[in-house]
Protein backbone atom coordinates (compact mmCIF):
# COMPACT_ATOMS: atom_id res chain seq x y z
CA UNK A 1 0.00 0.00 0.00
CA UNK A 2 1.16 3.50 -0.73
CA UNK A 3 1.10 6.17 1.94
CA UNK A 4 -1.93 7.75 0.28
CA UNK A 5 -3.76 4.43 0.28
CA UNK A 6 -2.99 3.87 3.96
CA UNK A 7 -4.26 7.34 4.72
CA UNK A 8 -7.50 6.60 2.85
CA UNK A 9 -7.82 3.30 4.69
CA UNK A 10 -7.62 5.04 8.06
CA UNK A 11 -10.18 7.63 7.00
CA UNK A 12 -12.50 4.91 5.71
CA UNK A 13 -12.23 2.97 8.98
CA UNK A 14 -12.92 6.04 11.11
CA UNK A 15 -15.92 6.95 8.94
CA UNK A 16 -17.25 3.43 9.44
CA UNK A 17 -16.93 3.86 13.19
CA UNK A 18 -18.40 7.34 13.22
CA UNK A 19 -20.44 8.39 10.21
CA UNK A 20 -20.40 12.00 11.37
CA UNK A 21 -16.60 12.29 11.28
CA UNK A 22 -15.52 15.25 9.09
CA UNK A 23 -12.04 15.03 7.61
CA UNK A 24 -12.07 18.29 5.60
CA UNK A 25 -10.30 20.30 8.27
CA UNK A 26 -8.29 17.54 9.88
CA UNK A 27 -4.66 18.46 10.28
CA UNK A 28 -2.44 15.38 9.68
CA UNK A 29 -0.08 16.17 12.56
CA UNK A 30 -2.63 17.05 15.23
CA UNK A 31 -4.15 14.32 17.44
CA UNK A 32 -7.20 12.66 15.86
CA UNK A 33 -8.65 12.28 19.36
CA UNK A 34 -9.14 16.04 19.78
CA UNK A 35 -10.02 16.89 16.19
CA UNK A 36 -12.63 14.17 15.73
CA UNK A 37 -13.74 13.85 19.34
CA UNK A 38 -12.64 10.20 19.53
CA UNK A 39 -12.06 8.28 22.73
CA UNK A 40 -10.16 5.13 23.71
CA UNK A 41 -13.10 2.93 22.70
CA UNK A 42 -12.93 4.40 19.20
CA UNK A 43 -9.19 3.74 18.98
CA UNK A 44 -9.78 0.12 19.98
CA UNK A 45 -12.25 -0.07 17.08
CA UNK A 46 -9.60 1.25 14.67
CA UNK A 47 -7.13 -1.39 15.85
CA UNK A 48 -9.73 -4.14 15.57
CA UNK A 49 -10.78 -3.08 12.08
CA UNK A 50 -7.13 -3.16 10.96
CA UNK A 51 -6.85 -6.65 12.37
CA UNK A 52 -10.06 -7.76 10.66
CA UNK A 53 -9.22 -6.25 7.28
CA UNK A 54 -5.47 -6.76 7.06
CA UNK A 55 -4.65 -9.37 9.71
CA UNK A 56 -2.56 -6.78 11.52
CA UNK A 57 -1.64 -7.41 15.11
CA UNK A 58 -1.07 -4.14 16.93
CA UNK A 59 0.09 -4.59 20.53
CA UNK A 60 -1.48 -2.34 23.17
CA UNK A 61 1.80 -0.54 23.81
CA UNK A 62 1.80 0.66 20.18
CA UNK A 63 -1.66 2.30 20.35
CA UNK A 64 -0.12 5.76 21.01
CA UNK A 65 1.53 5.55 17.58
CA UNK A 66 -1.94 5.86 16.04
CA UNK A 67 -2.45 9.32 17.54
CA UNK A 68 -2.35 11.43 14.35
CA UNK A 69 -3.12 10.71 10.72
CA UNK A 70 0.58 10.98 9.80
CA UNK A 71 1.76 8.85 12.71
CA UNK A 72 -0.77 6.19 11.66
CA UNK A 73 0.67 6.18 8.14
CA UNK A 74 4.26 6.07 9.45
CA UNK A 75 3.48 3.19 11.76
CA UNK A 76 1.44 1.18 9.25
CA UNK A 77 3.61 1.74 6.16
CA UNK A 78 6.14 -1.05 6.89
CA UNK A 79 3.36 -3.36 8.09
CA UNK A 80 1.27 -2.90 4.95
CA UNK A 81 3.95 -2.62 2.28
CA UNK A 82 2.94 -5.98 0.78
CA UNK A 83 -0.78 -5.39 1.15
CA UNK B 1 -10.32 -21.09 13.15
CA UNK B 2 -9.82 -21.85 16.86
CA UNK B 3 -12.41 -22.52 19.52
CA UNK B 4 -15.13 -19.88 19.82
CA UNK B 5 -15.59 -17.42 22.64
CA UNK B 6 -18.57 -18.42 24.73
CA UNK B 7 -21.06 -16.06 26.30
CA UNK B 8 -23.12 -17.62 29.08
CA UNK B 9 -26.53 -15.99 29.37
CA UNK B 10 -28.71 -14.46 26.64
CA UNK B 11 -29.79 -11.40 28.61
CA UNK B 12 -28.96 -7.90 27.43
CA UNK B 13 -25.36 -7.89 28.70
CA UNK B 14 -24.65 -11.24 27.04
CA UNK B 15 -26.27 -10.19 23.76
CA UNK B 16 -24.21 -6.99 23.70
CA UNK B 17 -20.98 -8.89 24.46
CA UNK B 18 -21.68 -11.38 21.68
CA UNK B 19 -22.56 -8.66 19.14
CA UNK B 20 -19.36 -6.82 19.98
CA UNK B 21 -17.27 -9.96 19.40
CA UNK B 22 -19.08 -10.91 16.21
CA UNK B 23 -18.57 -7.41 14.84
CA UNK B 24 -14.87 -8.15 14.44
CA UNK B 25 -15.40 -11.56 12.95
CA UNK B 26 -14.64 -13.46 16.15
CA UNK B 27 -16.36 -16.83 16.40
CA UNK B 28 -18.82 -16.62 19.27
CA UNK B 29 -21.48 -18.85 20.78
CA UNK B 30 -24.11 -17.44 23.12
CA UNK B 31 -25.97 -19.83 25.40
CA UNK B 32 -29.38 -19.12 26.94
CA UNK B 33 -31.05 -21.73 29.13
CA UNK B 34 -34.55 -20.62 28.16
CA UNK B 35 -36.20 -20.83 24.79
CA UNK B 36 -36.39 -17.08 24.61
CA UNK B 37 -33.60 -14.52 24.91
CA UNK B 38 -33.72 -11.47 27.15
CA UNK B 39 -33.02 -12.75 30.67
CA UNK B 40 -34.51 -10.29 33.14
CA UNK B 41 -35.92 -8.27 30.25
CA UNK B 42 -37.98 -10.66 28.22
CA UNK B 43 -41.66 -11.15 27.43
CA UNK B 44 -44.51 -13.63 27.22
CA UNK B 45 -47.94 -13.62 25.61
CA UNK B 46 -51.35 -14.15 27.20
CA UNK B 47 -54.70 -13.75 25.49
CA UNK B 48 -52.99 -12.49 22.35
CA UNK B 49 -51.33 -9.68 24.26
CA UNK B 50 -47.58 -9.34 24.78
CA UNK B 51 -46.44 -8.77 28.36
CA UNK B 52 -42.95 -7.54 29.13
CA UNK B 53 -41.08 -8.92 32.10
CA UNK B 54 -38.65 -6.67 33.92
CA UNK B 55 -38.81 -3.54 31.81
CA UNK B 56 -40.36 -0.49 33.49
CA UNK B 57 -38.38 2.25 31.83
CA UNK B 58 -34.88 2.41 30.39
CA UNK B 59 -32.67 4.94 32.16
CA UNK B 60 -29.73 6.82 30.56
CA UNK B 61 -31.82 8.69 28.00
CA UNK B 62 -29.63 11.01 25.91
CA UNK B 63 -30.34 13.23 22.94
CA UNK B 64 -28.63 12.26 19.70
CA UNK B 65 -26.11 15.10 19.86
CA UNK B 66 -24.55 13.99 23.16
CA UNK B 67 -21.96 11.81 21.46
CA UNK B 68 -20.31 10.48 24.60
CA UNK B 69 -23.48 9.72 26.53
CA UNK B 70 -23.75 6.02 27.47
CA UNK B 71 -26.70 5.39 25.15
CA UNK B 72 -24.98 6.82 22.05
CA UNK B 73 -21.65 5.27 22.97
CA UNK B 74 -23.29 1.88 23.25
CA UNK B 75 -25.01 2.15 19.87
CA UNK B 76 -21.73 3.14 18.25
CA UNK B 77 -19.82 0.27 19.83
CA UNK B 78 -22.43 -2.20 18.61
CA UNK B 79 -22.82 -0.43 15.24
CA UNK B 80 -26.56 -0.16 15.72
CA UNK B 81 -28.64 2.69 14.40
CA UNK B 82 -30.40 4.89 16.92
CA UNK B 83 -33.37 5.10 14.56
CA UNK B 84 -33.94 1.36 14.96
CA UNK B 85 -34.75 1.89 18.64
CA UNK B 86 -37.77 4.16 18.03
CA UNK B 87 -37.24 5.96 21.31
CA UNK B 88 -40.20 7.26 23.32
CA UNK B 89 -39.34 9.54 26.24
CA UNK B 90 -41.10 9.47 29.60
CA UNK B 91 -43.81 12.03 30.36
CA UNK B 92 -42.75 12.59 33.96
CA UNK B 93 -42.20 10.56 37.10
CA UNK B 94 -43.20 11.13 40.70
CA UNK B 95 -41.87 10.43 44.19
CA UNK B 96 -44.51 10.27 46.93
CA UNK B 97 -43.84 10.30 50.68
CA UNK B 98 -46.35 10.97 53.46
CA UNK B 99 -47.12 14.52 54.60
CA UNK B 100 -45.39 16.31 51.76
CA UNK B 101 -46.03 17.25 48.16
CA UNK B 102 -44.57 14.79 45.62
CA UNK B 103 -41.27 15.47 43.88
CA UNK B 104 -41.46 15.34 40.09
CA UNK B 105 -38.74 14.58 37.56
CA UNK B 106 -38.54 14.16 33.81
CA UNK B 107 -35.87 14.10 31.13
CA UNK B 108 -35.48 17.82 31.76
CA UNK B 109 -33.44 18.01 34.98
CA UNK B 110 -34.84 21.43 35.85
CA UNK B 111 -38.21 19.86 36.74
CA UNK B 112 -36.65 18.05 39.70
CA UNK B 113 -34.82 21.17 40.80
CA UNK B 114 -37.97 23.29 40.50
CA UNK B 115 -40.08 20.92 42.58
CA UNK B 116 -37.35 20.77 45.23
CA UNK B 117 -37.46 24.55 45.24
CA UNK B 118 -41.23 24.37 45.81
CA UNK B 119 -41.33 21.58 48.38
CA UNK B 120 -37.97 21.97 50.17
CA UNK B 121 -36.88 25.58 49.45
CA UNK B 122 -34.51 25.55 52.45
CA UNK B 123 -32.59 22.62 50.91
CA UNK B 124 -32.18 23.96 47.37
CA UNK B 125 -28.74 25.50 47.86
CA UNK B 126 -27.48 22.23 49.34
CA UNK B 127 -29.02 20.29 46.46
CA UNK B 128 -27.19 22.49 43.95
CA UNK B 129 -23.91 21.87 45.78
CA UNK B 130 -24.60 18.14 45.76
CA UNK B 131 -25.17 18.18 41.99
CA UNK B 132 -21.90 20.08 41.55
CA UNK B 133 -20.08 17.51 43.64
CA UNK B 134 -21.60 14.67 41.59
CA UNK B 135 -20.69 16.37 38.32
CA UNK B 136 -17.05 16.38 39.40
CA UNK B 137 -17.02 12.86 40.79
CA UNK B 138 -15.60 10.02 38.67
CA UNK B 139 -17.75 7.03 39.68
CA UNK B 140 -15.64 4.60 37.64
CA UNK B 141 -12.45 5.19 39.61
CA UNK B 142 -11.92 2.20 41.91
CA UNK B 143 -12.83 3.04 45.51
CA UNK B 144 -13.85 1.14 48.66
CA UNK B 145 -17.55 1.13 49.59
CA UNK B 146 -18.51 4.64 50.65
CA UNK B 147 -21.89 5.10 52.33
CA UNK B 148 -24.09 7.57 50.46
CA UNK B 149 -26.49 8.55 53.25
CA UNK B 150 -23.67 10.12 55.24
CA UNK B 151 -22.53 12.19 52.26
CA UNK B 152 -26.10 13.26 51.48
CA UNK B 153 -26.57 14.45 55.07
CA UNK B 154 -23.61 16.79 54.65
CA UNK B 155 -25.32 18.49 51.68
CA UNK B 156 -29.04 18.24 52.40
CA UNK B 157 -30.48 19.64 55.64
CA UNK B 158 -33.75 17.76 55.28
CA UNK B 159 -34.03 14.04 56.02
CA UNK B 160 -37.29 13.73 54.09
CA UNK B 161 -35.65 15.03 50.92
CA UNK B 162 -32.78 12.54 51.34
CA UNK B 163 -35.26 9.66 51.65
CA UNK B 164 -37.23 10.85 48.65
CA UNK B 165 -34.19 11.27 46.41
CA UNK B 166 -32.86 7.84 47.38
CA UNK B 167 -36.14 6.02 46.76
CA UNK B 168 -36.05 5.73 42.92
CA UNK B 169 -32.30 5.10 42.86
CA UNK B 170 -32.49 2.24 45.34
CA UNK B 171 -35.51 0.64 43.69
CA UNK B 172 -33.97 0.89 40.23
CA UNK B 173 -30.54 -0.38 40.99
CA UNK B 174 -29.40 -1.15 44.50
CA UNK B 175 -28.38 -4.62 45.57
CA UNK B 176 -27.46 -3.18 49.00
CA UNK B 177 -29.90 -2.79 51.84
CA UNK B 178 -30.87 0.74 52.92
CA UNK B 179 -27.75 2.47 51.65
CA UNK B 180 -25.82 2.47 48.43
CA UNK B 181 -22.19 2.87 47.45
CA UNK B 182 -21.44 6.47 46.50
CA UNK B 183 -20.05 5.49 43.10
CA UNK B 184 -23.21 3.53 42.33
CA UNK B 185 -25.29 6.44 43.63
CA UNK B 186 -23.50 8.83 41.28
CA UNK B 187 -24.06 6.56 38.30
CA UNK B 188 -27.74 6.09 39.14
CA UNK B 189 -28.29 9.80 39.88
CA UNK B 190 -27.03 10.59 36.38
CA UNK B 191 -28.85 7.73 34.71
CA UNK B 192 -32.22 8.45 36.33
CA UNK B 193 -32.40 12.15 37.29
CA UNK B 194 -29.94 13.86 34.93
CA UNK B 195 -30.52 11.64 31.87
CA UNK B 196 -34.00 10.22 32.43
CA UNK B 197 -36.25 7.47 31.12
CA UNK B 198 -37.29 6.19 27.72
CA UNK B 199 -38.55 2.98 26.19
CA UNK B 200 -39.07 1.51 22.72
CA UNK B 201 -42.29 2.58 20.98
CA UNK B 202 -43.21 -1.07 20.61
CA UNK B 203 -42.08 -3.66 23.11
CA UNK B 204 -38.87 -5.17 24.46
CA UNK B 205 -39.37 -7.85 21.80
CA UNK B 206 -38.42 -5.29 19.12
CA UNK B 207 -35.08 -4.64 20.83
CA UNK B 208 -34.44 -8.36 21.37
CA UNK B 209 -35.33 -9.11 17.73
CA UNK B 210 -32.96 -6.37 16.55
CA UNK B 211 -30.11 -7.76 18.65
CA UNK B 212 -30.83 -11.33 17.54
CA UNK B 213 -30.88 -10.38 13.85
CA UNK B 214 -27.63 -8.48 14.28
CA UNK B 215 -26.01 -11.51 15.89
CA UNK B 216 -27.16 -13.84 13.12
CA UNK B 217 -26.04 -11.41 10.40
CA UNK B 218 -22.60 -11.28 11.97
CA UNK B 219 -22.30 -15.03 12.09
CA UNK B 220 -22.71 -15.73 15.81
CA UNK B 221 -24.20 -19.01 17.01
CA UNK B 222 -27.18 -18.74 19.34
CA UNK B 223 -28.09 -21.73 21.50
CA UNK B 224 -31.38 -21.53 23.38
CA UNK B 225 -33.36 -23.98 25.42
CA UNK B 226 -30.39 -25.60 27.12
CA UNK B 227 -28.32 -24.14 29.92
CA UNK B 228 -24.75 -24.76 30.97
CA UNK B 229 -24.55 -27.89 33.10
CA UNK B 230 -20.99 -27.31 34.24
CA UNK B 231 -17.65 -25.89 33.25
CA UNK B 232 -14.67 -28.21 32.86
CA UNK B 233 -11.85 -26.43 34.65
CA UNK B 234 -8.17 -27.35 34.66
CA UNK B 235 -6.13 -25.26 37.08
CA UNK B 236 -7.58 -21.78 36.58
CA UNK B 237 -8.66 -22.27 32.97
CA UNK B 238 -12.07 -23.14 31.63
CA UNK B 239 -11.29 -25.85 29.07
CA UNK B 240 -14.81 -26.55 27.88
CA UNK B 241 -18.46 -25.83 28.54
CA UNK B 242 -20.80 -28.78 29.03
CA UNK B 243 -24.44 -28.10 28.22
CA UNK B 244 -27.50 -29.61 29.88
CA UNK B 245 -28.21 -31.49 26.66
CA UNK B 246 -24.85 -33.24 27.01
CA UNK B 247 -23.04 -31.34 24.29
CA UNK B 248 -19.48 -30.24 25.10
CA UNK B 249 -18.14 -27.02 23.59
CA UNK B 250 -14.47 -26.12 23.50
CA UNK B 251 -13.94 -22.50 24.37
CA UNK B 252 -11.49 -19.68 23.97
CA UNK B 253 -12.55 -16.94 26.38
CA UNK B 254 -15.79 -17.15 28.39
CA UNK B 255 -17.94 -14.18 29.37
CA UNK B 256 -20.41 -15.17 32.06
CA UNK B 257 -23.40 -12.94 32.71
CA UNK B 258 -25.24 -15.21 35.12
CA UNK B 259 -23.78 -13.81 38.34
CA UNK B 260 -20.59 -14.37 40.25
CA UNK B 261 -21.68 -17.11 42.66
CA UNK B 262 -23.84 -18.68 39.96
CA UNK B 263 -20.72 -18.88 37.75
CA UNK B 264 -18.51 -20.29 40.48
CA UNK B 265 -21.12 -22.99 41.11
CA UNK B 266 -20.93 -24.09 37.48
CA UNK B 267 -17.17 -24.35 37.85
CA UNK B 268 -17.59 -26.58 40.90
CA UNK B 269 -16.30 -23.96 43.33
CA UNK B 270 -17.70 -23.39 46.77
CA UNK B 271 -19.66 -20.25 47.48
CA UNK B 272 -18.24 -18.82 50.68
CA UNK B 273 -20.51 -15.98 51.70
CA UNK B 274 -23.91 -17.55 52.13
CA UNK B 275 -24.86 -14.94 54.73
CA UNK B 276 -25.12 -12.07 52.25
CA UNK B 277 -28.59 -10.61 51.83
CA UNK B 278 -29.97 -10.72 48.31
CA UNK B 279 -32.86 -8.39 47.57
CA UNK B 280 -35.76 -9.58 45.55
CA UNK B 281 -39.11 -8.23 44.45
CA UNK B 282 -42.76 -9.07 44.00
CA UNK B 283 -44.35 -7.60 40.91
CA UNK B 284 -47.92 -7.62 39.67
CA UNK B 285 -49.21 -6.62 36.26
CA UNK B 286 -52.79 -5.50 35.90
CA UNK B 287 -54.47 -4.92 32.57
CA UNK B 288 -57.23 -2.40 33.03
CA UNK B 289 -60.17 -1.62 30.77
CA UNK B 290 -59.96 2.15 30.66
CA UNK B 291 -63.32 2.68 28.95
CA UNK B 292 -65.18 2.24 32.23
CA UNK B 293 -65.11 4.26 35.42
CA UNK B 294 -61.39 4.19 35.98
CA UNK B 295 -59.00 7.03 36.50
CA UNK B 296 -55.54 5.61 35.89
CA UNK B 297 -53.07 8.48 35.61
CA UNK B 298 -52.28 9.56 32.06
CA UNK B 299 -49.44 11.84 33.16
CA UNK B 300 -47.06 9.76 35.23
CA UNK B 301 -44.59 7.28 33.78
CA UNK B 302 -43.17 5.87 37.02
CA UNK B 303 -44.42 6.53 40.52
CA UNK B 304 -42.12 5.76 43.44
CA UNK B 305 -43.82 5.73 46.80
CA UNK B 306 -43.17 5.16 50.45
CA UNK B 307 -45.93 5.12 53.06
CA UNK B 308 -43.64 5.92 55.99
CA UNK B 309 -41.25 8.82 56.49
CA UNK B 310 -38.13 6.73 56.44
CA UNK B 311 -37.59 4.43 53.48
CA UNK B 312 -36.86 0.85 54.53
CA UNK B 313 -35.17 -0.61 51.48
CA UNK B 314 -34.35 -4.01 52.88
CA UNK B 315 -35.52 -7.60 52.87
CA UNK B 316 -38.89 -7.55 54.66
CA UNK B 317 -40.02 -9.97 57.37
CA UNK B 318 -43.24 -10.53 55.44
CA UNK B 319 -43.61 -12.07 51.96
CA UNK B 320 -44.08 -8.58 50.48
CA UNK B 321 -43.35 -5.12 51.88
CA UNK B 322 -46.37 -3.02 50.91
CA UNK B 323 -44.99 0.09 52.62
CA UNK B 324 -43.05 1.14 49.57
CA UNK B 325 -42.84 0.36 45.90
CA UNK B 326 -42.76 1.47 42.28
CA UNK B 327 -45.69 1.76 39.93
CA UNK B 328 -44.90 1.63 36.24
CA UNK B 329 -47.37 2.89 33.64
CA UNK B 330 -45.88 1.74 30.32
CA UNK B 331 -48.52 3.53 28.26
CA UNK B 332 -47.44 6.92 29.59
CA UNK B 333 -44.49 7.62 27.32
CA UNK B 334 -44.50 10.36 24.75
CA UNK B 335 -45.46 9.02 21.34
CA UNK B 336 -46.95 5.77 22.65
CA UNK B 337 -50.59 5.27 21.92
CA UNK B 338 -52.55 3.68 24.70
CA UNK B 339 -55.44 1.54 23.56
CA UNK B 340 -58.52 1.00 25.67
CA UNK B 341 -56.52 -1.54 27.67
CA UNK B 342 -53.86 -0.01 29.90
CA UNK B 343 -51.26 -1.77 31.99
CA UNK B 344 -50.37 -0.97 35.58
CA UNK B 345 -47.31 -2.71 37.03
CA UNK B 346 -46.49 -2.56 40.72
CA UNK B 347 -43.26 -3.70 42.34
CA UNK B 348 -42.44 -4.18 46.03
CA UNK B 349 -39.56 -5.65 47.98
CA UNK B 350 -40.15 -9.29 48.87
CA UNK B 351 -38.80 -12.08 51.02
CA UNK B 352 -37.58 -15.07 49.00
CA UNK B 353 -37.65 -17.55 51.89
CA UNK B 354 -41.28 -16.88 52.73
CA UNK B 355 -42.33 -17.50 49.15
CA UNK B 356 -40.15 -20.60 49.09
CA UNK B 357 -41.83 -21.90 52.25
CA UNK B 358 -45.32 -21.17 50.89
CA UNK B 359 -44.50 -23.11 47.75
CA UNK B 360 -43.03 -25.98 49.78
CA UNK B 361 -46.24 -26.16 51.83
CA UNK B 362 -48.51 -26.52 48.79
CA UNK B 363 -49.14 -25.13 45.33
CA UNK B 364 -52.46 -23.71 46.47
CA UNK B 365 -51.04 -21.87 49.49
CA UNK B 366 -48.48 -20.26 47.17
CA UNK B 367 -51.16 -19.29 44.65
CA UNK B 368 -53.42 -17.94 47.40
CA UNK B 369 -50.59 -15.86 48.83
CA UNK B 370 -49.85 -14.48 45.37
CA UNK B 371 -53.48 -13.54 44.77
CA UNK B 372 -53.82 -11.96 48.21
CA UNK B 373 -50.72 -9.79 47.80
CA UNK B 374 -51.65 -8.80 44.25
CA UNK B 375 -55.00 -7.57 45.59
CA UNK B 376 -53.40 -5.66 48.46
CA UNK B 377 -50.78 -4.20 46.12
CA UNK B 378 -53.44 -2.92 43.73
CA UNK B 379 -55.33 -1.28 46.60
CA UNK B 380 -52.15 0.43 47.81
CA UNK B 381 -51.34 1.67 44.31
CA UNK B 382 -54.79 3.17 43.74
CA UNK B 383 -53.91 5.96 46.17
CA UNK B 384 -51.23 7.09 43.70
CA UNK B 385 -52.52 6.22 40.21
CA UNK B 386 -56.27 6.50 40.64
CA UNK B 387 -58.84 3.74 41.03
CA UNK B 388 -58.67 0.75 38.69
CA UNK B 389 -59.44 -2.30 40.81
CA UNK B 390 -62.97 -2.79 39.44
CA UNK B 391 -61.75 -2.58 35.84
CA UNK B 392 -59.01 -5.22 35.98
CA UNK B 393 -59.39 -7.65 33.07
CA UNK B 394 -56.18 -9.64 33.53
CA UNK B 395 -53.57 -9.94 36.22
CA UNK B 396 -50.39 -11.84 36.86
CA UNK B 397 -47.72 -11.72 39.56
CA UNK B 398 -44.06 -12.65 39.74
CA UNK B 399 -42.53 -13.73 43.03
CA UNK B 400 -38.83 -14.14 43.83
CA UNK B 401 -39.31 -17.80 42.87
CA UNK B 402 -40.58 -16.81 39.43
CA UNK B 403 -37.54 -14.60 38.90
CA UNK B 404 -35.20 -17.35 40.07
CA UNK B 405 -36.81 -19.87 37.76
CA UNK B 406 -36.62 -17.69 34.66
CA UNK B 407 -33.33 -15.89 35.22
CA UNK B 408 -31.30 -18.30 37.34
CA UNK B 409 -30.48 -15.48 39.78
CA UNK B 410 -29.96 -16.93 43.26
CA UNK B 411 -33.03 -16.10 45.39
CA UNK B 412 -34.43 -14.18 42.43
CA UNK B 413 -32.17 -11.22 43.23
CA UNK B 414 -32.63 -9.05 40.15
CA UNK B 415 -29.72 -6.74 41.00
CA UNK B 416 -27.53 -9.69 41.92
CA UNK B 417 -25.12 -9.98 44.78
CA UNK B 418 -24.23 -6.87 46.80
CA UNK B 419 -20.59 -7.73 46.08
CA UNK B 420 -19.67 -6.40 42.65
CA UNK B 421 -16.63 -7.22 40.50
CA UNK B 422 -16.14 -4.05 38.50
CA UNK B 423 -13.04 -5.39 36.72
CA UNK B 424 -14.93 -8.51 35.65
CA UNK B 425 -12.38 -10.82 37.26
CA UNK B 426 -13.82 -13.95 38.87
CA UNK B 427 -10.76 -16.07 39.56
CA UNK B 428 -10.24 -17.72 36.16
CA UNK B 429 -7.59 -16.98 33.55
CA UNK B 430 -10.02 -17.08 30.63
CA UNK B 431 -13.42 -16.29 32.14
CA UNK B 432 -14.81 -12.87 33.04
CA UNK B 433 -18.06 -11.53 34.43
CA UNK B 434 -20.38 -9.08 32.71
CA UNK B 435 -23.85 -7.88 33.57
CA UNK B 436 -25.47 -7.68 36.96
CA UNK B 437 -22.58 -8.76 39.17
CA UNK B 438 -20.01 -6.74 37.24
CA UNK B 439 -21.89 -3.76 38.58
CA UNK B 440 -23.37 -1.70 35.73
CA UNK B 441 -27.12 -1.75 36.07
CA UNK B 442 -30.13 -0.95 33.98
CA UNK B 443 -30.58 -1.99 30.37
CA UNK B 444 -28.03 0.45 28.95
CA UNK B 445 -25.63 -0.24 31.84
CA UNK B 446 -25.93 -4.00 31.41
CA UNK B 447 -25.27 -3.76 27.68
CA UNK B 448 -22.31 -1.44 28.21
CA UNK B 449 -21.00 -3.92 30.74
CA UNK B 450 -20.99 -6.63 28.06
CA UNK B 451 -19.21 -4.29 25.63
CA UNK B 452 -16.63 -3.05 28.13
CA UNK B 453 -15.69 -6.50 29.39
CA UNK B 454 -15.12 -7.67 25.80
CA UNK B 455 -13.10 -4.51 25.09
CA UNK B 456 -11.03 -5.04 28.17
CA UNK B 457 -10.48 -8.77 28.39
CA UNK B 458 -10.78 -10.13 24.87
CA UNK B 459 -10.18 -7.70 22.01
CA UNK B 460 -6.73 -6.35 22.97
CA UNK B 461 -5.46 -9.91 23.53
CA UNK B 462 -6.51 -11.46 20.26
CA UNK B 463 -3.80 -13.06 18.21
CA UNK B 464 -3.54 -12.47 14.46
Amino acid sequence: MTRAEIRDLIIEIIKDIDDEAQFDDVSPDEPLRDQLDLDSMDFLDIVMELRKRHKLQIPEEDYPQLATLNSCVNYLEPLLHNA
Amino acid sequence: MGAPHIVIGGGLSGLAAAIRLARFGEPVVIIEQHNRLGGLNSYYTRNGRLYETGLHAISNFAPRKQRHAPLNKLLKQLQLSRDDLSICEQLRSEIHFPGTEPLLFSNDFSLLRDTIDDVFPHALAGFDRLVQRLDHHDPFAPAPFTATREILSSFLNDQQLIEMLLCPLLFYGSSWQDDIDFNQFTILFRAIYQDGFFRPAGTIKDLLDLLTETLIERGATIITGTGVEHLRVVDDRVESVILENGEELDCNIVISTIGSDETRRLAGKNIDKTDIVRLSFFESIFTVDSTGKTAVSKDATCIFFCRQNRLRYRKPNTPVDLKSGVISLPDNFSGREAGTMRDVRITHLANYQQWFDARAASASSYDDLKAAYARKSARVAEAYVGSFFEAITYQDSFTPLTVQRYTGKIEGAVYGSPNKHTDGACGFANMFLAGTDQGYLGIIGAMLSGVLMVNRHILPKLAK
